[in-house]
């Protein structure tokens, strides 16, 4: 249950309360809100610098967000094919908003990583992930990167994209079939909608190291 | 059913203790093989579609390029070339397979090469698709080809130091088992927070629909 | 006195910002080559000389001479591949291809893993045509434990086979259209695609990754769904192949940019070891199904079609040839299809003879071949797998010079190498 915090001057447990109360009176039972399907989660929200109290605005604006979340073209291996599926005729997540797969990391606000993340290919990513600006969402697609998937004994897989990068949705199957990955996008809507992102709570661990001679970060 | 009314050539007149049981198929690419390659006699293996030569290291640019070039046995295509390790105290392998026209059979060429000292003359001589295959037999076994003008890492990063398809490179075990088990949260059950378990229905499903079947 | 205001070198203060975190650590500072290799880091390279020959002659640079980076991301669909592209202006001088992006070790996987388990790594590696990935280890395994399959679940191989290599042939049409920029056969092709998969999920319970393959025949029978699913494709899949072929085959821009372009030669091409469609479209008749028969192709009646140009343009049209072939290919196969069982009966524990089996099928993308050595143990001793487009792609850094960047793509996509099975 323990949210981790980035710490604020003057916060700690008083601090953390605070912040839920504001919340919680801001939101309270909007019929607005609720036929959105964006009632405001108490926990959710943003913190630190980035904390604005909820106004029409931002909620206006979450909406804007989620249904046009632009994803990166960042295909790795076979769930690349998978989300290309998704993303012509028969399964179009055009409908969502999402036709635009911007090759540029700058521009993009959703990485879906879609295939196995290999320790190669780690760096790279994790660049693309940076230089994306935020807000910006992840989505795991697929057992590879949710897990190491089918190559969990290899020596150069990374055993889930989140020992590198955070990741709000994690798309099960292998590969999932375009049904589930516009499902994890329904969550993914969500979390916008209700500002559930990872990554401004994210917090680095650093390389997970540890020693076993097999970990590959 | 030709071979029963066809005189076959004895053991003696073929110079060989045991009869030859090559079928009718990879039978004639064999006795050509003996025809010209007599040192090849001691080692020459065939089953339904292949027939298999060994040879050390050192010979194999020689052999190789009488195999193409020979009109009669006309190998002109390098259909693979690949890399065995048989153990820490044995030898590795390099396995070229040939493909000819004139013979309805595939020739495999295993070359010994030396464990402690893997060196091996290149064939991108011969066939230049061969120097991303000697890449990669470079980069997971660490086999060296004498005169490949680009011996380099393929897949791995080119500051990886092991081989990892050689029998000493050892994958660990179920990862759960290992030390690195639990290091990611989703792995440790008591970092679950299940007061988000509700929603994790789809949209718009209300809360009890779906319940029972 | 002048004050001089001085802007920071990105890569300086990354180097700054690097010592101070190892100096924090207690690592020594590392050192750094300097000199004229000091600028590479932003293509990616470390700043050191170049180790090999083709090294030197590719990242050594002339007068007016760039390194350009094309990354392991890119709108080209064909996987994470990085080329390093010598360019003077916008003239290709040379390429540097570097694979590895996506080395997940599945031959190492393989040694550790049961025969059976073997059908589920194999799957990913060319993850367009995982029926053919699947086909040749369960021949080399046949050989090995002595099995024969029964003659029914032959025809149901080559027929997912064939079905295989109908829709990867038509998303090589939508690939190459979509790497020179015409987004509109991509969608047919993944039309096409999704009846294709939807099939073969009805008799594999899986889309891409399909798992069918078994030592001894095949997974599961024939149903209705996949018989009524095969019939309506059909009916309708030459009018689909149809569409995409009347936006591209005849069209002017998609004839200007591939006619000509990325010429091989047949002797070329044997050289460097390309096989499958990329090489009978340099006119070299081998395909591997009249090569060296296997399953039930003796069986069938097709001939090896050939181009002449050996251009991307005769690669795209040796495809679309293909392509129709196999649709002919799939009406025999059904016409001819005998009743039988689908997978032979075999003891429930069996192992295989001591021995090395080669068995070689021909994938859409070439001669793929699987070199299995078995030590008369429950897991193969060594698993070696030949894949085609990771040969192919010598040829790219042989046909682009004098070319344009954007050429890279056409010819590029013209031998259709799929990154999974590049770098296994």
């Amino acid at each position: 249950m323990a949210l981790e915090v980035p710490e604020r001057a003057g916060a700690g447990a008083a601090g953390a309360e605070a912040d839920r109360i504001v919340i919680a009176d801001q939101s309270g039972s909007d019929e607005l809100l609720r036929e959105f399907g964006m009632e405001e989660h108490p926990r959710g929200g943003f913190h630190g610098l980035l904390e604005v109290i909820p106004t029409r605005a931002d909620i206006i604006l979450d909406l804007i967000r989620s249904n046009s979340l632009w994803p990166l073209l960042s295909g790795l291996s076979c769930c690349a094919i998978e989300m290309m599926s998704t993303a012509t005729s028969k399964n179009d997540i055009d409908r969502f908003g999402m036709f635009p797969f911007r090759a540029s990391p700058r521009q993009a606000d959703v990485l879906i990583v879609a295939g196995t993340l290999t320790t190669k290919m780690a760096g790279p990513l994790v660049r693309l992930w940076e230089q994306m600006p935020e807000p910006k969402w992840c989505v795991a697609m697929g057992t590879c990167t949710t897990s190491g998937g089918r190559f969990k004994r290899s020596y150069s897989v990374v055993q889930g994209v989140d020992r590198v990068m955070p990741v709000d949705v994690y798309v099960p199957g292998c590969p999932p079939r375009p049904e589930g990955l516009i499902y994890g996008m329904m969550k993914l809507h969500e979390l916008v909608k209700q500002r559930r992102g990872e990554w401004p709570t994210y917090v680095d661990r650093g390389p997970q190291r540890s020693n076993w001679e097999g970990d590959v970060r | 059913m030709a071979d029963v009314r066809r005189p076959r050539p004895t053991a003696e007149q073929l110079g060989r203790r045991r009869t030859l049981s090559a079928p009718a198929k990879a039978g004639a690419l064999v006795r050509l093989l003996l025809d010209r390659f007599p040192g090849l006699a001691s080692t020459i293996w065939t089953d339904d579609d292949t027939v298999e030569v060994q040879i050390d290291g050192a010979g194999n640019v020689a052999l190789l390029g009488d195999l193409r070039d020979d009109p009669e046995l006309h190998f002109w295509f390098l259909a693979d070339a690949a890399a065995v390790d048989y153990g820490v105290g044995e030898r590795f392998e390099v396995v070229y397979h040939l493909y000819s026209d004139l013979h309805p059979a595939w020739l495999r060429v295993r070359a010994r090469v030396d464990r402690a000292d893997p060196h091996i003359p290149t064939i991108t001589g011969l066939w230049e698709g061969a120097n991303f295959h000697e890449r990669e037999m470079y980069d997971m076994m660490g086999i060296l080809f004498d005169g490949n003008r680009d011996l380099r890492r393929i897949f791995m990063s080119p500051d990886y130091r092991s081989f990892p398809q050689r029998r000493d490179f050892l994958l660990p075990d179920d990862a759960a088992d290992s030390q690195a088990a639990g290091v990611n949260p989703l792995e440790r059950p008591e970092t679950w927070d299940l007061t988000r378990l509700e929603e994790s229905r789809a949209p718009g499903v209300m809360a009890g629909a779906g319940d029972e079947p | 006195m002048t004050s001089e205001l001085r802007i920071p070198d990105p890569l300086e203060l990354e180097a700054a910002e690097e010592g101070r975190l190892r100096a924090v650590a207690g690592l020594p500072p590392l050192k750094r080559g300097g000199g004229e290799y000091a600028g590479f880091e932003s293509v990616g390279l470390p700043d050191r000389p170049p180790q090999t020959e083709r090294e030197r002659e590719v990242y050594t640079l002339d007068e007016g001479e760039m390194l350009v980076n094309m990354g392991p991301q890119h709108p080209s669909t064909h996987g994470v591949m990085r080329l390093v592209i010598k360019v003077r202006g916008e003239v290709v001088i040379d390429i540097d291809p570097v694979l590895g992006y996506l080395h997940r070790g599945i031959e190492k996987l393989c040694e550790n893993a049961t025969y059976t388990t073997v059908m589920t790594y194999v799957d990913p590696m060319d993850y367009l045509s995982a029926m053919h990935n699947e086909h040749a280890p369960a021949i080399a395994f046949e050989k090995l434990f002595g099995i024969k399959a029964p003659p029914r679940a032959e025809y149901i191989r080559a027929l997912v086979v064939e079905l295989n290599r109908v829709f990867s042939h038509g998303l090589m049409m939508g690939f190459l259209a979509l790497d020179m920029g015409g987004l509109t056969p991509i969608l047919y092709s993944f039309i096409n695609r999704d009846d294709v998969v939807d099939m073969l999920s009805a008799i594999s319970g899986q889309r891409m990754l399909f798992n069918f393959f078994r030592v001894g025949g095949v997974n599961f029978d024939t149903n209705d769904e996949f018989m009524s699913r095969l019939g309506t494709w059909r009916a309708g899949v030459l009018k689909t192949i149809e569409m995409s072929e009347r936006i591209l085959t005849d069209n002017e821009i998609f004839r200007g940019r591939t006619v000509g372009m990325g010429v091989l030669s047949g002797a070329q091409a044997i050289a460097l070891g390309v096989t499958g469609p990329s090489l009978r479209a340099s006119g070299v008749p081998f395909d591997v199904r009249k090569a060296h028969p296997y399953s039930i192709y003796p069986e069938l009646e097709f001939d090896v079609i050939t181009q002449a140009g050996g251009d991307v343009y005769s690669r795209y049209l040796q495809r679309v040839a293909e392509l129709k072939q196999s649709i002919h290919l799939i009406d025999q196969i059904v016409d001819k299809m005998p009743h039988g069982p689908v997978q032979a009966q075999v003891p429930g524990i069996i192992r295989p003879r001591p021995g090395r089996a080669y068995a070689a099928v021909e994938s859409p993308r070439g001669l793929y071949s699987v070199y299995a050595i078995s030590d008369g143990g429950p897991n193969p001793y060594r698993f070696r797998m030949r894949d085609p487009s990771f040969v192919s792609l010598q040829a790219l850094p042989k046909l682009m010079p004098g070319r344009l960047i954007a050429d890279t793509m056409a010819v590029m996509a013209s031998f259709d190498p799929v990154m999974g099975g590049v770098d296994k």
